[in-house]
């Protein structure tokens, strides 16, 4: 119990206080800064903003886009993929994205389709004949899709992944067995029956990338248009401001941030509604949806092409990065670098090793923590009714970062503990840990309890059958959570920048500074190792499993 | 619970907790922390978006490391303005000692700002550097008056720069040497232009160079910016972007972020005209293969801004002996012959030659010029910087004007 209450003042104070770091600024009062009467001139300075509007509209309508797009895609993709039972593939390309930071995927959309990137000069200038790049709003465009899509890129693999773990708590085949009996095709049985059972049980993951959307800055700093920049971006600008007028300017925008996101969430769950009372209304009717097969196959092809695509363009935004850290000399129109060599990964070494050594460093311990207080929350919590108070530790991932890592930051620099290790690995692990229970969680509870029965009647005390038998045994689930941790830390922009103050670099702030200079190549560095790190954590995991599996081998074959 | 089992799960709960404490300090030595209390250790914070210049300073990092034990740490900035943030809110809470800068890579209506809220030490430091005796402020002014705010010794000269223009001989014969002609040029050559966003540094001396070009009263600038009326002073720039930026890359809705971001477009052909605030800027471009061999660079023929940049020690600067030692290093005819190689970053001394000993002197003489590096006497005309108060006058007339569309 003492444990449980302690991880939730882990997860829950820091947020609270964040949220209290905004508040009293935003109104005009924070002694520390010289300021001790309430007044109206942060609101009156934020609203004198230029294009202000503008910028709400550009964070919403990405967020409410993409997330759209990516959460319906998903559905409808597992839909298909399931029942036909052979979407493997599908999955298989998909997942790797899932540990590809957010500015990863960004850096390589831009190396691949702004006019002077690698998709046109590879058909220049022999089909285009171009000699020289157009002058496109390609990446960035002048409407936010190109952040639509980068997001729809990282965001479809996690509810994909949400999804199928939702499925597996569906007795998907005898409901769909029941729909058919009265006549129901798979797919309207599917969307009558199993899709509104599926939206529930995602409530949250959506709610997760929908506020992350909301909030996003790496990615926006480099896909989204710039006049002006979304919201979120703006909070940041305000905040780097020499002007200390500024900051509580910021403060503002951190609560109306705050606002926006339930907006989004709102607009969000009335629309979910509606679409439900409207399922209703269709199956009142008993409308069982016939179309021809070949509709079917066509509309079949579409959505996996729909779904594919962005994970095919962020791949071969991968593939354009790769090229650039290798590339001496690589000018367009070429379809490859004139001059190959490694001058970009020795020199830009000597000033990559060090974030490279913080981001692993940091990703490792944060991970790790993360993976210990999930082990022991769910060995602490037996009972159904405290899982109430498990939803504490999502809401990290249910408010937009800046809201309350700008508040946060604002009293790290009044304790004077801004820029410690330690504040900075704390910081982590609010986002860390989340995930980690996310990834863990499901598995930990449907453990078959006999197991540890077994142990106990042969004697053994609970510390011997927890070390023996039940961690061997989720040692799978474990790893998995514990590479899915390392890969949250090292994709984190914000929390990076504000509980270190801007003075710990990691792999990811050292990556949106490189992606506003001339090295390409440095960049490319930089993001071919921010690929690479949470890849080898996934594939050490892996071998160490498949080291561990092999005294079973024995049990398998003979 | 039974005995035993709350036993056990005590211990469970400490062994558990023991490891990760354990995972979180054998690492803790290593890392690279942002707090350091030892005076040998100097947090220099410097904008980080130049691979080259990245590269020199950890050069001198090495040096110092060598010879004066002391470990330089490059704490890269997005902008300047970032770190005069934090200084000012470690000056509100209180923070008189122990604060997360040492040395800080200023000039300009940065330093003015820092200098009138008190953010750096007090005490002529810069003038009593040894290495201060290779200066000459007799033929260099700017080493003692930063865009004319006397330095009094509160930050130490290290570099010099002057706005400079580059093009691609290859597609552009004769660049245009003027504001107007450079208007002319790009409505007959639309798509070809463009500048870093301001508040960009380069960007916003880009505005000013067009506004001291097409002002008919220059005089007017030298004055603080409240003491005249800006929206007639300023009508002239106005006028004159009105006039282009529907003729911009991108149409003038879209603006590189700084000029290494520039430089990269002309590198790639997107535009045909860059600028820097670095003679060398187009020849090093070359050296590291950014830029096709054709480009050169030019002037307008009314002269282009200059000015000298500095290095200061912040009033709360936790180890400031040190970084005094550091500001040294870096005015030493050593490092600043180094810096001033087009190779490795091509930034000129502000040493006087006449000052330093034949020796050096000579290798300074020998030093390559790169092939789009302009003379030294072609570079003579220059204009001064106006008062730093029009910057920010500047930088928020121009974001509401163009900054949002």
């Amino acid at each position: 119990m003492r444990a449980r209450v302690a991880l939730l003042g882990f997860c829950a104070l820091p947020v609270l206080a964040g949220l209290g770091g905004i508040a009293f600024p935003a109104m005009g009062w924070f002694p520390p800064l010289g300021r001790d009467g309430f007044s109206l001139a942060p609101l009156q300075g934020f609203l004198a903003q230029p294009g202000l509007w503008d910028s709400l509209w550009l964070s919403l309508m990405t967020a409410l886009l993409s997330t759209f797009l990516a959460y319906w895609l998903a559905m409808l993709l597992l839909a298909f993929l399931h029942h036909e039972g052979r979407g493997g593939w599908i999955f298989r390309l998909i997942s790797p994205l899932l540990s590809v930071p957010h500015i990863t995927v960004a850096v390589g959309f831009l190396f691949l389709l702004q006019p002077s990137g690698w998709l046109l000069r590879l058909i220049s200038p022999w089909l285009t004949g171009w000699v020289r790049p157009p002058d496109f709003h390609l990446v960035p465009d002048l409407y936010g899709m190109a952040l639509v899509i980068g997001l729809l890129a990282k965001e479809l693999p996690f509810l994909l992944l949400m999804g199928l773990a939702a499925l597996s708590q569906i007795p998907v085949r005898a409901h769909l067995d029941r729909a058919a009996g009265l006549g129901y095709g798979a797919l309207a049985g599917w969307f009558y029956v199993i899709q509104p059972q599926l939206s529930e049980r995602l409530r949250m993951p959506v709610l997760i990338v929908l506020v992350f959307a909301v909030s996003v800055v790496d990615m926006a700093v480099v896909l989204a248009p710039s006049t002006p920049p979304p919201l979120a971006v703006r909070i940041l600008e305000w905040y780097r401001d020499s002007d200390l007028d500024f900051q509580f300017i910021a403060a503002v925008g951190a609560v109306v941030q705050l606002g926006l996101a339930a907006v989004a969430g709102g607009i969000w769950f009335v629309g979910g509604a509606l679409m439900l009372r409207g399922v209703k209304a269709l199956s009142a009717r008993g409308v069982r949806f016939r179309v021809d097969v070949w509709f079917a196959r066509l509309g079949r092809r579409m959505l996996l092409t729909l779904g594919v695509l962005p994970c095919l363009l962020s791949l071969a935004g991968g593939v354009a990065i790769c090229i650039w850290s290798v590339a001496d000399v690589w000018r367009f129109p070429s379809a490859l670098p004139q001059d190959w060599g490694l001058r970009a990964w020795s020199v830009g070494g000597g000033g990559l090793h060090i974030p490279t050594f913080n981001s692993l460093y940091l990703g490792l311990s944060a991970s790790a923590l993360s993976v210990v207080l999930a082990i022991l929350w769910l060995e602490n919590q037996p009972k159904q009714a405290a899982r109430r108070w498990e939803s504490i530790i999502y809401v990290p991932l249910l408010l937009p970062q800046a809201s309350f890592l700008f508040g946060l930051q604002i009293l790290l620099i009044f304790l004077g503990l801004d820029g410690a290790f330690l504040t900075l690995l704390w910081a982590h692990s609010l986002f860390v840990f989340p995930y980690v229970m996310l990834s863990l969680g499901a598995s930990w509870r449907r453990f078959d309890r006999r197991y540890s029965d077994v142990g106990m009647t042969l004697g053994k005390g609970a510390m011997a059958r927890f070390f023996h038998i039940k961690l061997p045994m989720l040692m799978v689930p474990i790893l998995t959570a514990f590479a899915v941790g390392f890969a949250v830390s090292i994709a984190l922009y914000l929390p990076t920048i504000f509980a270190s103050n801007g003075r710990f670099i990691t792999l990811t702030t050292e990556s949106v500074v490189l992606a506003s200079s001339a090295s390409r190549q440095a960049l490319g560095v930089a993001s071919v190792m921010q690929m690479a790190l949470p890849l080898l954590v996934f594939l050490g995991c892996d071998l160490y499993m498949r080291w561990r599996g092999r005294r079973f081998d024995y049990f398998r074959h003979g | 619970m039974s005995f035993s089992s709350i036993i056990s799960r005590g211990i469970k709960l400490i062994i558990v907790l023991l490891i990760a404490v354990l995972l979180i300090f054998v690492g803790f030595k290593f890392i690279h922390r942002g707090h350091h209390h030892e005076e040998h250790k100097v947090a220099f914070n410097a904008w980080g978006g130049s691979p080259a210049i990245n590269e020199y300073i950890a050069w001198a990092g090495a040096r110092l490391k060598d010879k004066h034990h002391i470990t330089l740490e490059h704490v890269k900035l997005n902008e300047t303005a970032d770190a005069i943030t934090r200084i000012l809110a470690e000056k509100a809470s209180g923070k008189t000692a122990g604060g997360s800068v040492d040395l800080i890579w200023v000039n300009g209506e940065n330093f003015a700002k820092m200098k009138r809220e008190g953010l750096l030490r007090a005490d002529a430091w810069a003038f009593e550097l040894p290495n201060f005796e290779y200066t000459n402020a007799d033929k260099l002014p700017g080493i003692i008056t930063d865009f004319g705010t006397p330095t009094d010794g509160l930050e130490s000269p290290w570099g010099r720069a002057q706005l400079v223009f580059g093009y691609d001989s290859a597609h552009l014969p004769e660049p245009p040497r003027s504001a107007a002609a450079l208007a002319a040029w790009i409505k007959a050559n639309p798509g070809r232009f463009s500048y870093p966003k301001p508040p960009d540094f380069t960007g916003t001396s880009f505005l000013k160079q067009i506004l001291l070009e097409t002002t008919p009263n220059r005089a007017q600038f030298m004055q603080p910016a409240d003491s005249v009326d800006s929206e007639t002073a300023l009508a002239p720039l106005w006028a004159w972007l009105d006039e282009v930026h529907p003729h911009l890359w991108r149409g003038g809705r879209a603006f590189p972020a700084n000029y290494t971001a520039l430089v990269q477009l002309l590198g790639d052909g997107e535009i045909a005209i860059a600028m820097a605030f670095n003679p060398t800027e187009f020849s090093n471009g070359i050296a590291q293969g950014i830029l096709p061999d054709s480009v050169r660079s030019y002037i307008h023929d009314a002269g282009t801004l200059a000015n000298v940049h500095f290095v200061a020690i912040p009033f709360n600067a936790n180890a400031p002996h040190a970084a005094m030692k550091v500001a040294n290093f870096l005015l030493s005819p050593k490092a600043q012959l180094r810096k001033a190689d087009s190779d490795i970053w091509g930034d000129p001394t502000v040493l006087d030659m006449d000052a330093l000993p034949d020796k050096i002197r000579k290798k300074f003489s020998e030093l390559p010029r790169g092939v789009a590096t302009l003379a030294e006497s072609d570079l003579g005309k220059t204009i001064a910087e106006p008062h730093p108060s029009w910057v920010g006058v500047i930088e928020s007339a121009w974001t509401r004007r163009y900054g949002v569309q």
